[in-house]
């Protein structure tokens, strides 16, 4: 017997899907629009012929919201280059090469990631500021980079072929080059996806540069936002605005790369 | 021989890097932590050893205890919600809607991934405050308005809820990616033998993800373990302790008293925890998963 279900179930489950993701977006969409008025009531009615752009006038002029985003750029970028780098080059040792102690090497990397940073935050910031390096780009941008590029590009390795290699190596190609006109063009799209990783972990890094950063002119944006809001709460369009400009990058980069995103932060971790 | 060495000599040079980075962000600070339990210490004064009062303080100190009862409570009404809530939706995306619009759906319920913990709070407690539009929506529905934020009872609720709206994108999307992985001939084996939606959900759906599943609980557990940005942006703890957390507390500790050794403590408190459910976790469920 055919089972038939009820017409109305899939419009009903179509409908309610539409709901969640609206649930999803609407609040971006109402930060965007608060963002552009006045508004001391929080409702939903809305005059276009009221809308303006002087709380973003306000953010850059007054609270100089330009330095916070240069320091979240540079930390970001620096980060993403510098994981990209450094984890790959260990991922192909642990990968390619043969050493004592590898793999007891390796798995105390992995036993790395089951510590979560808050617990190591004290000793690190008593590190970082008897270094001297309180208030600098390298103790923002150094605790970013952890064991989990190492152990995300480790197992992308398996698509290196040794032959390949070991050819280049008889033509006299030096371990260097090989490395790096062989080796990262082949892992690329995991490369990809660590950098679209490190860029949202950086770029959304809080409790940190929380730390870390106490003068005014080394403050990241979720610093100037959490702060913004602390300040003037109740000034909604001022916050939006800050919080508006905040998501904007990691947006437009979404709307970008949606399949890398999702890759780059939900999937690849799973994986292994 | 020697082109071992070499090859040795260059094993290790590609690795300096990161394992100097490692040694100094991970290993070495957990010594440390350990250390600076068994010390009173401001960072401006050498630390002093003070034997176990740390300890005991912790034992009796109602902030601790506020934390440790919130983050389990904020957990055990996180992590279920959030993994049914993600499972369900994927579950009706990979049956009714491998579409155009599924791909929207998706595409969309990954946004609030994307934005920070602190983004999302401060967004939620606009959206949650007392004349916000939620208590708007509410107020035309005829239940009323709530005092989402400044209610002790329902503070923490608050900050779930903001936390699982954030994170069902991205347990969706790792759910979707393990249904699509399911053989098709077990949804066809089942049909033949006239099963409905419902048991082909419970009975193929549901234990092809146990692996998936395990996971996606793990990682919302130590995220709820962890949380603390949500926190500080939407309540900073209160009201009175309601929203209290165990990384705010070593935070408060560690930054606002200046009491580094005592923020140690709660800090290694927190990472016994963690390790100790980690551990818990793979000896419970290891096994069947592997």
């Amino acid at each position: 017997m055919q089972r038939k279900s009820s017409p109305f179930l899939p419009v009903i489950l179509l409908m309610a899907l539409a709901i969640i993701a609206l649930g999803a977006i609407f609040p971006f969409v109402y930060m965007a629009l608060i963002s552009l008025t006045q508004k001391t009531m929080l409702n939903f009615k809305f005059d276009i012929s009221e809308f303006s752009l002087i709380n973003y006038s306000r953010v850059f002029k007054n609270f100089n919201l330009l330095v916070n985003f240069r320091n979240s750029a540079v930390v970001t970028v620096s980060a993403c280059i510098l994981n990209c780098l450094v984890s790959s080059m260990a991922a192909y040792a642990f990968a390619k090469k043969k050493f004592p102690y590898r793999d007891t090497l390796f798995f105390a990397y992995l036993a790395t990631l089951m510590i979560p940073g808050q617990v190591t935050l004290i000793p690190v910031f008593v590190i970082m500021k008897s270094m001297g390096l309180m208030n600098t780009y390298p103790a923002l941008i150094l605790p970013i980079i952890n064991a989990f590029g190492v152990f995300l590009i480790r197992q992308f390795m398996a698509n290196v072929p040794n032959d390949l290699l070991e050819a280049a190596r008889i033509d006299g190609c030096g371990e260097n080059r090989i490395f790096f006109t062989m080796v990262i063009p082949l892992i690329k799209a995991v490369l990809v996806s660590l950098t679209i990783f490190t860029f949202i972990t950086a770029w959304n890094d809080f409790l940190w540069p929380l730390v870390i950063a106490s003068k005014p002119n080394m403050k990241t944006l979720t610093l100037a936002i959490a702060a913004l809001k602390g300040n003037y709460g109740t000034n909604y369009g001022l916050v939006m605005a800050g919080s508006t400009l905040t998501f904007l990058p990691p947006f437009l980069l979404y709307m970008f790369l949606q399949k890398q995103f999702i890759e780059g932060i939900a999937l690849n971790g799973i994986k292994g | 021989m020697h082109k071992k060495k070499s090859e040795m000599v260059f094993a290790f040079s590609y690795i300096l890097p990161s394992l100097v980075l490692i040694m100094i962000f991970s290993f070495i600070p957990i010594a440390m932590d350990v250390m600076y339990s068994f010390t009173k210490y401001n960072v401006i004064q050498k630390p002093q050893f003070v034997g176990f009062d740390n300890f005991i303080r912790m034992v009796h100190d109602p902030y601790v205890w506020a934390s440790l009862r919130n983050t389990i409570v904020f957990t055990l009404f996180t992590v279920p919600v959030q993994t049914a809530l993600s499972l369900f939706i994927a579950a009706i995306l990979a049956g009714k809607c491998q579409n155009q619009f599924g791909n929207v759906v998706r595409s969309a319920m990954f946004v609030p991934v994307i934005a920070s913990a602190v983004l999302v709070g401060t967004l939620w407690s606009m959206l949650l405050a007392p004349t916000g539009p939620v208590n708007y929506i509410l107020d035309l529905i005829g239940i009323g308005a709530v005092n989402w934020l400044g209610g002790k009872t329902t503070s923490l609720l608050s900050v779930s809820m903001a936390t699982i709206w954030k994170n069902v994108g991205y347990f969706l999307v790792i759910f979707y990616a393990g249904i699509m992985d399911i053989p098709r001939q077990l949804y066809e084996a089942a049909e033949v033998d006239g099963a409905t939606k419902l048991q082909k959900f419970s009975y193929v759906t549901v234990p092809c993800l146990s692996r998936i599943t395990y996971l996606v609980m793990t990682l919302g557990t130590i995220w709820s373990f962890q949380v603390f940005d949500m926190v500080y942006t939407m309540t900073g703890g209160g009201p009175g302790l309601s929203t209290q957390t165990l990384v705010l507390t070593i935070y408060n500790a560690a930054f606002k008293a200046y009491n580094m050794g005592y923020a140690s403590t709660v800090a290694l408190l927190m990472f016994v925890f963690v390790i100790a459910f980690q551990i818990l976790q793979k000896r419970l469920f290891g096994k069947e998963n592997d």
